[in-house]
């Protein structure tokens, strides 16, 4: 029997149903993880429309796929890992090796560059506070598309998702010293890029 | 939290980092998700393809499966018929003897075949009257006058739709 609402149910659990054909199952899985795989594939490509693409691709490729889901591993990571695959696979067609930090290497025009540049929202820190974690965060949105997209998956997955290592070396299907590697350079880059700003 | 596995002067980065806000995508990306989910279409009795440049443009949901290559073609092939049609019509009006020239040899050749069908309808929707005019040698006029305003409307018609679509695509 599918419970009234998922808000107390595992991933687990909820795939389960997802499996039995129920869309308020999918929905749910999708309204769990909506924003944060748009926002690690949106941090990878810098483009809104074509974020929105891959994470509609990620999603549709996950739930469509469903059977294939083994339990003994986390849904968060096996999604992660098809939208991390989706999305350097959609950079290498791209050829897109370096992300310019004004805006969307599509961007043809002034107005398609400013609409594709970061914009940061916070909440409840004051007026003061709130202008120097924008500042912080709009410097660190820009530091992290300056990275190569496979330091920017891992740095984004481990401190802003807080996967472990191991995971993301499944994740990005790498192995785990160079993930390791990855992460430490990535790291050393973000310091550099950001020193004047810490 | 994680691990604390980072030198201290990365300890303020990470801390942002852990800061960063969700981003969201737009507001029907979940219908767009499940409207693509093999598995449920049975289901759903009638589940439109949505898409949000659609949406941008029109305000609503609306059912589109191929959307850019196909306009591409449609606003293409309008314009060229457009262009034509206005050719054709100017043809007409600067060419307006060897148009009549032509007009009257088709009279001619199908003289009879006209003549005949003609007379019949003719006589049955317009009257006897009318007819006898017509056969004094107005047809050919009648004729040149309704192409070149098919023509002209045509061609303005069509040219008004390849405009509009690509101003539609430019939004």
């Amino acid at each position: 029997m599918p419970p009234r609402s998922y808000t107390d149910v595992s991933d687990q659990q909820v795939v389960v149903f997802a499996q039995e054909g129920r869309e308020d199952a999918y929905r749910e899985l999708i309204n769990r993880y909506e924003r944060p795989v748009f926002s690690l594939i949106y941090r990878m490509v810098r483009d809104n429309e074509t974020a929105e693409d891959l994470a509609q691709e990620t999603f549709i490729k996950v739930l469509n796929n469903i059977d294939r889901y083994r339990p003994e591993f986390k849904f968060s990571s096996w999604l992660f890992k098809i939208a991390n695959n989706i999305t350097i696979d959609h950079l290498r067609r791209r050829q897109i090796d370096t992300i310019s930090i004004e805006g969307s290497p599509d961007a043809v025009t002034a107005e398609r560059a400013r609409a594709t540049s970061v914009t940061v929202t916070s909440g409840g820190e004051s007026p003061l506070e709130e202008l120097e974690s924008k500042e912080l965060g709009a410097a660190i949105e820009k530091a992290i598309a300056r990275l190569r997209p496979e330091y920017r998956a891992c740095i984004i997955l481990r401190h802003v998702e807080d996967y472990s290592y191991d995971e993301i070396a499944e994740i990005v299907k790498l192995p785990l010293g160079t993930v390791k590697t990855y992460i430490h350079r990535a790291r050393q880059e973000l310091r550099e890029y950001l020193g004047d700003l810490k | 939290m994680i691990e604390h596995d980072f030198p201290e002067d990365f300890v303020p980065i990470a801390a942002e980092l852990q800061r960063l806000p969700y981003l969201s995508p737009s507001r029907d990306f979940a219908d767009r998700v499940i409207s693509g989910i093999d598995r449920l279409q049975p289901a759903r009795a009638v589940a439109p393809v949505t898409s949000r440049h659609l949406e941008l443009q029109q305000g609503g949901r609306q059912t589109v499966v191929p959307r850019r290559r196909m306009g591409v073609v449609r606003a293409t092939g309008t314009a060229v018929t457009g262009v034509a049609l206005l050719a054709a019509a100017a043809f007409m009006f600067f060419e307006v003897d060897l148009l009549t020239a032509m007009l009257s040899a088709a009279v001619v050749q199908y003289s009879f075949v006209i003549a005949a069908v003609g007379a019949q309808i003719g006589t049955l929707v317009l009257g006897p009257a009318t007819i006898a005019y017509l056969q004094a040698g107005a047809l050919q006029a009648v004729l040149l006058y309704m192409t070149l305003v098919a023509g002209l409307v045509g061609g303005y018609a069509a040219i008004r739709t390849a405009a509009h679509i690509a101003k539609l695509k430019a939004a």
